[in-house]
């Protein structure tokens, strides 16, 4: 088993509500809805932070919640999330069910055989 | 030391701790005022500069007393007891028990006090300092001034003992403060190392640097604790470092944060002080006289001994991490950790408060309790509230409650439980009122919300509170539908309806013993409602308004006839007035289309409609919707009882034993076209019955539903039917006026005469017709449409050679032609079914009545009855001719009648013989009329003329023609075999030729011979030899003057075979001019020209009077200069009387 390997991941709306979410171990998948949601005080803090500081930057990105060597993951994450972004059909605000995205997000997951 | 004291913060570290504690039996809540007003007294000024915080606890285990050497505020300085005593008798055991009391704390305490309240009598005299006698718990005015005498007394052996030990007493051996569990660890230890000496100095001065704080002298307490800090590194006193670093965090927040870092949590009334006053409160030269560190200097010092704000984090960062390397100093390392926090939170750095809260949770104090265990969490929850943290803040109390229900629990808390949970609701963003729901899609973290809603339902269940549960179940329901999976939505009725059985959920507020207060829950999804429309009254019992009634639309209506401002917005479209009305007492139809969102039938129950503003009677209903029905249309009624204006507010259902009461204004999306409608009195109601058989017909231009009902019947053409109406009252008025109109439905067909025709007044003497009664009515349905027949179906009729149509001709051949029984039958079956094409004709009967209060506001009502009437051809008229009669005054009609029929049909008109027609079958009836005198018609108006076109007139005047030429005519037939009878009418086929043929020529022409007149048939006699006068009198009846004309007499004989002989001049003489002239005849005048004949021989003589030239006025007709001819018979015997 591949340690880098995500056990949950999640996109979550502007407004506070997961567009996507899915873990691996599914028979506890409400653990990782709390995990998943009380760490978004921590993004909420993070952004309110950016707001401040630097104004009206195009800078996103906010790190890490806690620091990981796998930088990589996000990138791929992101690119996937944009290209749902991109899909004319896709409205904005709507949770995303994409087959792509799906593809990716297995293949950054832990595989439980 | 187990227990946290989960509410300390840094400013603590200045306060000394004082016990206030009962001893005996006192009451509680008499304990308590007391307590509180003790506590009041949380800082006494000593001196005007100095003063005193106090900390007061009711309970404080001596365990942690034991750490009263470590930080000097957890050391028990002060206690207060609290007794009361009834008897002198009492007394001495009470003092024993305060004694007793007193032995817990001994090592530490400076000083106590008993407050002893109920004692009265010489023992009260006795002056004790210690001791304060109160006769009840009401009489006690100066506890306060006791307590701060007792503070004050503590203050004065603090500062003794802070000068004993800051006094260098070199020589003397500074004694090792220690912990509780390191005793153990010293037992045998070099007591006179340089390293053991060393961490007795750095332990001791850490230990004045406390007391200085306590003491109010903050410069003092930083110089001492950064001393020990460096003494203490040097020596790797980790525990004591830690002590040291938090001592001068806390000295140092106590100068950066004068208003303390408690926030609203602790509510101790902090007096304002500057930071300069907290400068300022160093005595001068404090340090100088202790001698024990000469080198510090004042001012320089204070801003380089405090910390900033950013190494207060640091320190207490490095304090954590030393008490983390020993087990047993877990509290201290907890408490840090939230006394940082709430620094953190002072300084909004959030982040970092949440990693040392992070790090609170990860410390391990061995065996909690659960009560401990439920405190930690709770506290854990307000830490992370404090710093912003709502999510987390939830997240730990939600398990805080789930730890009160924890199965290891004997007892478990419910309601603490519920509390908790309720508590958590903000943090996951959820709201109790469903209206914040109603907004648009719900977008929220639905997993986490549901099941927390799940959470609040288990709990409220098992707290016993039923309706408690119905009310979260029905919340969770309505607001989760969406994300409820089917299995799930299931499984949430299922209980729902469990709940419910026991205790049915409605519309009330429920009132938390604490005050929350849960709306109801209207299951405005359950069935979803798409639109609402109210219907109008079907077209029979509708009102209508009078028209003409004064103030009608102009008491509603802005005083501008026109204006371009809308004066409602789009918001205000449900308000809007529909434009139709309801009659009170009749029952009133809503509809909705409603929607079922759930994968199985829905039941609703007693579903009705929400009014206001009349009194309306709901009719509910009771529905059961499919699974995923799709839009369905519901049928709400009721009736208004009174009249005004009503408005139709929502619905209200019962689904799953939850009554809901739905209003429009809270569903956005409920499409409506208005719910306001006025409720107009109460107006009577007609039921018609009629002796025709219904008919499903429906007049083309009409909806079904806009006659109440509808008869048809069969006619032949010409017929008459009687058709009899019942009226009854079925309503609850009486019915006052009755009005009955005609109108037929537009057709193509001509109709001659009168389709419908009635006589009201029989019916009209029965009013007013009460309820219940009724009145029958006859009306006559006449159908007299075009008898004429296209004639070019029948040219074979016309080979006869007689055709005379429209031709001037007055042979004597012609008069004698009789009527001809030919037959000849219709070729083609195609053009029989030409024949017997059944024509429609459609009417509307109109009943207008009115009656009780609608009628006084000028309404009335409007029952219809279609009448539906196919038209059998009967007979047609083919061809219409004339021939002139041996009399100018008379003439023949030649009507060629065709029977249609498949029946025998006899035709009759008046003062001829019967004309037995057989099926198919057309012959030619010829019919001796008198000439008509159209002149003496009715002349229309002027008014009339002015008002309508040359063209309408002349078909007036046709119509009058005809109508007079058909009552003369008076054709009937009859079908011997149906039994059924009619009238023929030729209106329709005659044409502008044969009604100048009919017409009276208005230039009346009279030839008179012997002074008889002359005419026709009749033969005059004469003798011959003898003159015979002849007269030619002209009588003008027409408008314009005739003439002058001039007539040429020519006598002739006809030999009956063709030839006539005009030759006759030896035979008959003219006695003068064989011409007359006539002068200029004016309108209504006549003038008479006279001449004579002589004839010379016997014979049959005939008298040809025609017009000498044409050129005289040939405009006018030429049937009106026609003469009769003359026929003269010359005898030479003297004519037989009668021959």
């Amino acid at each position: 088993m591949n340690t880098n390997m995500a056990v949950c991941i999640a996109v979550i709306a502007k407004e506070n509500y997961p567009l996507y979410i899915r873990s691996v171990p599914t028979q506890n998948e409400l653990k990782f809805h709390y995990t998943v949601h009380t760490s978004l005080d921590v993004v909420e803090e993070k952004i309110s932070a950016v707001g401040k500081a630097l104004g009206d930057q195009r800078e996103l990105y906010l790190g890490l919640l806690y620091p990981t060597e796998d930088y990589k993951m996000f990138r791929k994450l992101h690119n996937s999330f944009t290209d749902v972004m991109c899909n004319p059909f896709h409205n904005p605000g709507d949770t995303i069910q994409s087959k792509a995205f799906d593809g990716i997000v297995s293949g950054m997951m832990v595989q439980t055989a | 030391m187990s227990v946290p004291d989960y509410m300390q913060c840094a400013e603590d570290h200045q306060t000394v701790l004082v016990v206030v504690q009962p001893v005996g039996i006192v009451p509680e809540d008499q304990f308590f005022k007391i307590y509180k007003r003790i506590a009041s007294v949380s800082q006494v000024n000593i001196r005007d500069s100095q003063r005193i915080l106090i900390r007061y606890r009711h309970h404080y285990l001596p365990e942690n007393n034991e750490w009263g050497d470590f930080q000097t505020h957890r050391k028990v300085v002060g206690l207060i007891s609290i007794t009361t005593c009834a008897t002198s008798k009492e007394w001495p055991q009470t003092a024993e028990r305060f004694h007793g009391q007193k032995e817990v704390y001994s090592s530490t305490l400076y000083d106590s006090r008993l407050l002893v309240f109920g004692l009265s009598g010489e023992i009260t005299e006795q002056q004790r300092t210690d001791v304060a006698f109160y006769p009840s718990f009401e009489e006690c005015s100066d506890v306060e001034k006791r307590v701060e005498d007792f503070v004050e007394s503590i203050y004065i052996v603090l500062e003794s003992k802070r000068l004993d030990r800051a006094t260098d007493k070199s020589g003397d051996k500074i004694p090792l403060l220690c912990v509780p569990f390191e005793k153990k660890d010293f037992v045998g230890l070099d007591t006179d190392s340089r390293h053991y000496k060393k961490r007795c100095q750095g332990r001791m001065r850490k230990h004045v640097g406390d007391l200085c704080l306590q003491a109010g002298m903050l410069q003092d307490a930083l110089v001492h604790y950064h001393m020990a800090v460096e003494l203490l590194r040097g020596v790797n006193d980790f525990l004591w470092l830690g002590a040291a670093l938090e001592g001068l965090c806390s000295a140092s927040v106590i100068f950066h944060y004068p208003g303390g870092t408690a926030g609203k949590m602790m509510g101790r009334k902090q007096s304002i002080s500057q930071p300069l006053d907290a400068g300022k409160r160093h005595r001068a030269g404090a340090l100088t006289t202790n001698g024990i560190s000469a080198d510090t200097s004042t001012e320089i010092g204070r801003a380089k001994n405090c910390l900033s704000p950013e190494d207060i984090i640091e320190k207490y960062k490095e304090a954590i991490s030393y008490y983390g390397k020993y087990k047993n100093a877990g509290v201290i390392e907890l408490e840090a950790c939230v006394k940082a926090v709430r620094v953190l939170a002072i300084q909004k750095r959030a982040r970092e408060a949440s990693d040392f809260l992070q790090n609170a949770v990860y410390i391990n104090l061995g065996q909690l309790s659960e009560e401990e265990k439920i405190q930690r969490y709770s506290i854990l929850s307000e830490l992370y509230e404090l710093i912003g943290f709502h999510r987390k803040s939830a997240f730990f109390k939600r398990v805080a409650a789930m730890q009160c229900v924890a199965p290891t629990i004997p007892e478990p808390g419910w309601r603490a439980c519920y509390k908790l949970l309720l508590e958590t609701l903000p943090g996951y963003s959820l709201s109790l009122d469903p209206k914040d729901f109603s907004k648009g899609t719900h977008r929220g973290w639905a997993a986490v919300q549901m099941r927390l809603l799940h959470e609040l339902v288990y709990a409220s269940r098992r707290m016993g509170n039923p309706a408690l549960s119905v009310r979260h179940l029905s919340f969770l329901l309505q607001t989760m539908l969406d994300f409820l999976s089917d299995q799930e939505k299931k499984e949430v009725t299922q209980s729902l309806e469990n709940y419910t059985s026991k205790c049915p959920g409605g519309m009330e507020i429920i009132t938390l013993p604490d005050g929350l207060k849960l709306p109801p829950v209207p299951f405005t999804k359950l069935p979803i409602v798409r639109s609402v429309k109210l219907l109008n009254l079907p077209v029979s019992l509708r009102p209508h308004k009078v028209k003409g009634l004064l103030g009608q639309n102009i008491s509603n209506a802005s005083p501008f006839i026109y204006s371009p401002i809308i004066m409602h917005n789009r918001g205000e479209e449900r308000c809007k007035k529909i434009d139709f009305q309801w009659v009170q007492g009749d029952v009133c139809e809503v509809q909705l289309m409603v929607y079922n969102p759930m994968p199985y039938e829905l039941r609703v129950e007693n579903m009705g409609l929400l009014t206001s503003g009349v009194e309306f009677e709901s009719l509910p209903a009771a529905l059961s919707l499919p699974a995923e029905s799709g839009l369905y249309p519901v049928t709400l009624v009721g009736v208004p009882r009174t009249a005004g204006n009503i408005t139709v507010n929502g619905y209200h259902t019962s689904v799953f034993g939850v009554t809901s009461d739905c209003l429009l204004d809270g569903l956005p999306s409920v499409k409506t076209s208005g719910c306001l409608v006025e409720v107009i009195p109460a107006l009577p109601r007609l039921q018609l019955q009629t002796s025709l058989p219904r008919s499903a017909y429906t007049p083309h231009p009409m909806s079904k539903e806009e006659l109440s009902s509808s008869v048809s019947v069969q006619l032949f053409n010409g017929e008459t039917q009687q058709l009899t109406i019942t009226l009854e009252n079925i309503g609850s008025e009486d019915i006052e006026t009755l009005e009955l109109t005609s109108k037929i439905v537009s057709t193509k067909e001509k109709v001659f005469g009168e389709f419908l025709s009635w006589e009201l007044d029989e019916a009209l003497s029965h009013l007013p017709l009460k309820p219940g009664q009724s009145v029958t009515l006859t009306v006559n349905i006449k159908v007299k449409l075009d008898f004429s027949g296209q004639e070019n179906l029948l040219q074979d009729l016309n080979d006869d050679g007689i055709s005379v149509t429209g031709l001037p001709i007055s042979s004597p051949l012609r008069q004698v032609l009789k009527p001809r029984a030919e037959t000849k039958p219709v070729g083609s079956e195609s053009s029989k079914a030409e024949y017997s094409h059944i024509k429609t004709l459609e009417a509307v009967l109109n009943f207008k009545y009115s009656g009780g209060a609608g009628k006084v506001e000028g309404y009335y009502r409007e029952l219809s009855l279609g009448v539906h009437v196919d038209v059998e051809p009967s007979v047609f008229f083919t061809r219409v001719s004339t021939l002139p009669a041996t009399s100018t005054r008379h003439c023949h009609l030649l009507l060629d009648i065709f029977n249609p029929t498949e029946h025998e049909l006899t035709v009759r008109a008046k003062n001829n013989q019967d004309l037995v027609l057989h099926a198919s079958e057309c012959q030619r009836m010829a019919i001796q009329v008198d000439k008509f005198d159209f002149e003496s018609l009715p002349q229309p108006d002027q008014e009339s003329i002015r008002f309508s076109n040359p063209k309408q007139l002349e078909e007036e005047r046709q119509h009058a023609q005809g109508c007079q030429i058909n009552s003369k005519l008076g054709i009937c037939w009859s079908i011997p075999s149906l039994r059924r009878c009619g009238e023929a009418s030729v209106e329709g086929v005659l044409n502008q030729l044969v009604l100048e043929h009919l017409q009276l020529a208005p230039l009346q022409w009279d030839v008179l011979v012997n002074k008889k007149p002359c005419d026709c048939d009749v033969i005059a006699d004469c003798k011959v030899g003898d003159a015979v006068s002849l007269e030619v009198k002209l009588t003008n009846r027409s408008k314009n003057s005739v003439g002058p004309l001039a007539l040429n007499v020519v006598p002739y004989q006809d030999y009956q075979n063709g030839v006539q002989n005009y030759d006759l001049e030896d035979g008959v003489t003219f006695i003068g001019s064989n011409t007359f002239y006539i002068d200029t005849v004016k309108p209504n005048e006549s003038t008479v020209c006279e001449g004579a004949l002589l004839f010379l021989y016997t014979g049959d003589f005939y008298l040809s009077i025609k017009f000498q030239d044409d050129s005289a006025g040939r405009e006018l007709p030429l049937a009106w200069f026609t003469l009769p001819s003359v026929h003269i018979r010359a005898l030479d015997t003297p004519p037989q009387a009668g021959a």
